[in-house]
Order: C-alpha cells, then structure tokens, then sequence
C-alpha cells in the first residue's frame, strides 16, 4: 500500500471514530438539555422562549426593534432563499444564525470548483454534490465524513430505514423530503449552526409550474438567482402571492439590493412596494447579459449583498410585515423603496437612491397588470423568451473565419518564413506579410493567457475606437491606422481575431472590413471560429481556462 | 471611483454603474447643463454608439438620487438636467 492510500485510510479510520463520539455527544447533550432547558416538559418555565433560545440569541435581542417580540417572529418565520451561490450562502448562514423557524433553499445546480472561492456554504469535497445539500449540509455542519452518495435504487431503502429510527430528530426527517434524495445525511445536529432551524430542500429550478406550490408555503423570499428570466419570475411569483421580496444581485465588483412588492399588498393597491418590473420594465438585451463566470465576480463583494440580504430579510421579519397574528403590523415608514448600489472600488461604496412606489401600468403589480397564477401555471408567459437567448452570433460568412487548428498552422508557417498554404481563401499564393493576431478579450483574461504575438485591445475599447465618426470633417475611417497595427507590417499582412468564444471577433473583423483594412482582399481578415476555447480544445490545451 | 469631483461650471455629472461603466470605460464624467431629460439618452448614444439598445432601453435612471421616468425622444416637456445635478445610469445586474 503506497503513502496516500495509507494515509486514507488512516483519515477514514479517524473520521469514523470522531462520528462516533460526536454521536455519542449529540446523544449526551439531548438527554442533558431535557434537564436544562426546561421546555414544555418544565411547568415553572414561565417564558415565552425556551431558555436554551435566550443564551442563543441573546446578544440580538437585546437590539431595539427585535426584542422578545422579535425572536418569536423570526422563530415563526419561514423564509425562502432562490439560489444557493454567492449571495444565498451567506444569506442562509445569517439567516439560520439569526434563529428563523423554516428556511428553504431552491436550486438546480452542483457545485463547482469555480464556486467556492465566494459560495462560503460549499466545499471542495462536495464538488459535484447539488448546491441545495450542499449548503444545508454546511448549515447542519457535517463533515465530508458524515454524508454518503446512495445509489438510486438504495436511496428508498434507506430512506425508511432513517425514518423510523426513533432517534432521528424530526428536522432530519424534514430534510430528506427532497424531490430526489441522492445523498443521505447523518443525524448529527449538536455541532450545527442552529440546530432549531428546520431546513426544506427543493432541488429544482424554480420554474412558472412550480412557484406557486413552493413559494408559497414561505412568509418572505430572498432572489439570489443569477439570469433576468428568473429574477422577473421570481418578482411575479411574489406579487402573485403577496409576498416581500429581498432581492440583491452582484457581479465584478459591483452589487444591487433593494426589498420589493414591500408592502405585499395585493395587485392593483397603489400603497404596495414596487416589483422588479416596476423597477426594470424592459429586460436587458441578451447579448449584454454577462454571467459571473465571463465578467467575473470577488468573493466579499457578492458576499456582502448576500449579507444584507440576510439583514433586510431580518427586518422584515421582526417588525411584524410577515406576522400572521393580530393587529397587522404597518409596514416601517423608514422602509421607503430604495436600491442600494455597491462599488467595491469606489469612494463612498455605497449609494442609495429612492423608487417610485409601484409602477402605473406595470404587467405585474399594477391595476392594469395581466399577470394570473393561472396564466403562471398554464405557461402564458414564457420567461426566456422575454428576456431573449442569444443567438450564436454569425455575421461572417464561413470563408472569412478560420478553425483554431488552422490558424495554428498558418502562424507557424509565417513564422518559418514558409510561403502560405493555397488554403488561404483568398487564393493568393504568394507570401503574405508577417500576420498580426488581435485578441479582443478583456485586460485580465489576456494576462492570464494568450497566443503568443498577439496584442490585446479589448472590445469595448475596440468598438469605441473604430466607431464611425459623426461629426463631419473628420479623417475618413479608413485613413486612420490603428494604433495597435504595426506600421511596418505590408498591405498584405493578414489580420487573425480572436476573442473568448467567437462572438466579438466576429463583430471585431466586421469592422475591421468596414474600415477598409482587407485591403479589397489583398489581406485577409479573419476570425478564429470558437475563440480561445477552441484554441485550447485545438491547439494548446495547456491554457490554464477560458 | 474616488469621490466624484464636481461638475465644472455648466456641466451636470453621470454616473455610470456595472455595464455602463463598462461600456463607457467611466464611472463618471461631466456634460454640458442644462439638457431636457428627454434628450438625455440621444446625447449618450451619440457619444457612445450602441449605448441606447445595450444599455439605455433598460436600464433605471435617476437625478440627484430620485427615479426619473425619462420621456421619449423629441418630448421636451419633462424635467431639465439642470447645472450641478448628479444623473446615475444604474442598468440591471443579474448574477449572484
């Protein structure tokens, strides 16, 4: 046996030691707490609060505006959070902490590698595992050791078996109500965060068909979700069902937060709190949806939106507006609609800036609003096509781009001194000038790798730089060279573009064209189809990512 | 962004945040006051081409950090950007 298998097993060895006297801990400390917690067993227990509860939360009762009144809220709370990334891992940390009754988590996803340097609640040894267990796993604190992979056919099984075990803690049961229980957790809650809070996993993308049934069974519901199609779903489900909705969202360096359709009131009353749609009636064109994984995001900038996603929720909360018992509470007048935008890299780093109440005409909110849970339920609105797919861009006819392979073969070529392949689609045969390879990509993916010779002029600036003049008696485009083409390189010097995936290198070759660089087909301009991803698939698969 | 200096004399300041800024490569920058709301965008778009359908169409505005709706171009009868204001083009942000 080498090293590592030895030191496996060894770990293992261990890891099943330390479950056992965690078990055997757990069991200790339910048995004792029945002599100190003096719950419903203990008749001089005057308070309304189990005493274990005031140790617990003490140090937030004591804040004006929570109180007694205030924990017994948040205790008959149920709180919905969409979304188990960025934003929803620190959001249900704080959330559970805080001591709320019931707190859901919706998401369809698994987690990533990629994930973990902001998803605060997941760890490298769950990647893979749904996002959605994963964070309650963390929020329950068990150990790798302490869940296991069951096999379809097995999960049934033990399915039963745990739930007829009389010392499972009832939550424990709760949790294992998932759609598809693939992973079993050990029934271990003495170490957790907040062992009180019951936990619901819905592993499944919220969608128009099950919104209804799931969001409402929650008092309040936290959009962590990172696509406009589920976001405006999300705001409609809500005004739908008259629930306040906290919605934050983050990317780069820069995050949103506002508490909308607060207060809930019903569709059509002006004095309700504006919807998402009130806000952003039209959604942002799809081409200039940008996603964590292609603008990127840091870590405590999505981690503080998530942060105060979990304060507005716990306001929300302990002033009453979801408390179902009589006299119904107003909603705060210092609760006046308002974003609150969050520039890591600014000074000050926080803005807020005051919305109008809801929205006349608003398809949602409004009394003019044409939005039904019938017309939810039955599909009448199609989320995706309202906020629009980008199509795979295709502006350039097939012969003006080229494969990564090839493109390969021709820089080296070039750089052999060695004439150019009659592949050229030109046709010419003669020995073009040395080629110039422009990567479009923004600064920081450039640095982090890239094509040997190229120069970076990232799109935006490119797009800026080359735009069509409108002011009359400036230099006609084409006399003006770019700054980035080398002056001494000839007339018939080819142009490669190239960008992440093959979509602004084809906007960048076009404008290329436009300006009369191609020459009238002395050169040629063109785009590797597939960017720096089929670079990497082609060509050098040691490009660390794309 | 370091605090936004002030406008010169004339100007109102605009605001840039998340995709605008990207676009713009700003965060912020001065333009001539006063303007009616209602031309605020065409004057965006003509310095940044491309501006009004990536941006603009669907992103919030406000003046001196109240929501504004902005008017349709060639309607003139709204508000005025007056000299000192501070306009934010906040489009919306999606992922998390």
């Amino acid at each position: 046996m080498n090293r590592i298998e030895d030191l496996k097993h060894k770990i293992a060895k261990a890891e099943a030691e330390l479950l056992r006297l965690k078990e055997d801990l757990a069991q200790a400390e339910s048995e004792g707490q029945v002599h100190v917690n003096g719950g419903a067993k203990d008749s001089t227990w005057k308070w309304p609060l189990p005493a274990t509860d005031y140790e617990r939360y003490s140090r937030q009762m004591v804040i004006p505006g929570v109180g007694t009144k205030g924990q017994l809220r948040l205790k008959a709370a149920s709180v919905l959070i969409v979304g188990a990334g960025g934003l929803g891992c620190p959001a249900a940390a704080y959330i559970a902490g805080a001591g709320v009754g019931t707190l859901g988590i919706v998401d369809d996803d698994t987690v990533e590698t990629s994930n973990l340097h902001r998803q605060i609640a997941h760890a490298s040894s769950r990647v893979g595992m749904s996002k959605v267990e994963s964070a309650i796993t963390y929020l329950k604190e068990y150990h790798q050791a302490h869940w296991f992979p069951v096999p379809p056919h097995r999960a049934l099984h033990h399915h039963s078996l745990l739930t007829r075990s009389p010392l499972l803690p009832l939550h424990i049961i709760t949790f294992l109500h998932v759609e598809q229980p693939q992973y079993l957790l050990h029934p271990l809650t003495a170490t957790s965060l907040n062992p009180t809070v019951t936990y619901h996993a819905h592993n499944t993308r919220l969608t128009p068909e099950n919104a209804e049934s799931i969001v409402s069974k929650y008092d309040l519901v936290l959009d962590c979700t990172d696509h406009p199609a589920i976001r405006y779903l999300v705001s409609d489900i809500c005004v739908l069902l008259r629930k306040p909705l906290v919605s934050a969202s983050a990317l780069k360096t820069d995050g949103q937060l506002m508490v909308l359709n607060y207060p809930a009131s019903a569709v059509g009353d002006e004095s309700g709190g504006p919807c998402y749609r009130c806000v952003f009636p039209r959604p942002p064109p799809p081409e200039s949806v940008v996603s964590c994984g292609e603008g990127g995001i840091l870590g405590p900038v999505v981690g503080v939106m998530g942060v105060l996603q979990a304060l507005e929720a716990i306001k929300v909360v302990t002033s009453g507006a979801v408390d179902p018992s009589p006299p119904a509470t107003p909603v705060p007048a210092s609760s006046k609609p308002s974003m609150l935008l969050f520039s890591g890299t600014a000074a000050p780093p926080f803005r807020s800036f005051s919305m109008r109440p809801r929205k006349k005409g608003c398809v949602a909110c409004s009394a003019d609003a044409t939005l039904t849970l019938e017309g939810l339920r039955t599909g009448a609105f199609d989320y995706a096509q309202f906020c629009g797919v980008a199509a795979p861009l295709a502006i350039l006819r097939p012969d003006e781009r080229i494969s990564a392979a090839e493109c390969s073969r021709r820089l080296l070529a070039a750089a052999r001194g060695v004439t150019s392949s009659g592949e050229d689609p030109s046709g010419t045969t003669t020995s073009a000038g040395t080629p110039v390879l422009l990567d479009v990509r923004e600064r920081e993916h450039f640095d982090i790798c890239s094509i040997e010779g190229a120069v970076n002029v990232p799109i935006a600036t490119f797009l800026r730089e080359t735009a069509t003049p409108k002011v009359d008696g400036d230099q006609p485009l084409e006399q003006r060279a770019p700054a980035w083409l080398p002056s001494n390189v000839s007339d018939d010097s080819p142009i490669y573009v190239v960008c992440r995936v093959g979509n602004d290198s084809q906007l960048a070759t076009r404008r290329l064209k436009e300006m009369g660089l191609h020459r009238n087909g002395t050169r040629f301009i063109g785009d590797i189809r597939g960017g720096m991803r089929a670079w990497k698939a082609e060509v050098d698969s040691t490009l660390p990512f794309t | 962004m370091n605090t936004v200096p002030k406008p010169p004399s004339g100007h109102f300041n605009v605001l840039y945040f998340a995709s605008a800024s990207s676009l713009t490569s700003k965060q912020h920058e001065a333009l001539p006051a006063p303007l009616p709301l209602g031309q605020l965008f065409g004057a965006l778009e003509e310095r940044y081409p491309g501006m009004k359908s990536k941006i603009l169409d669907s992103c919030l505005v406000t003046v001196n950090l109240e929501y504004v709706d902005v008017p349709p171009p060639g309607d003139d009868s709204g508000a005025v950007i007056k000299e000192g204001d501070e306009v934010a083009i906040i489009p919306p942000v999606s992922s998390g």
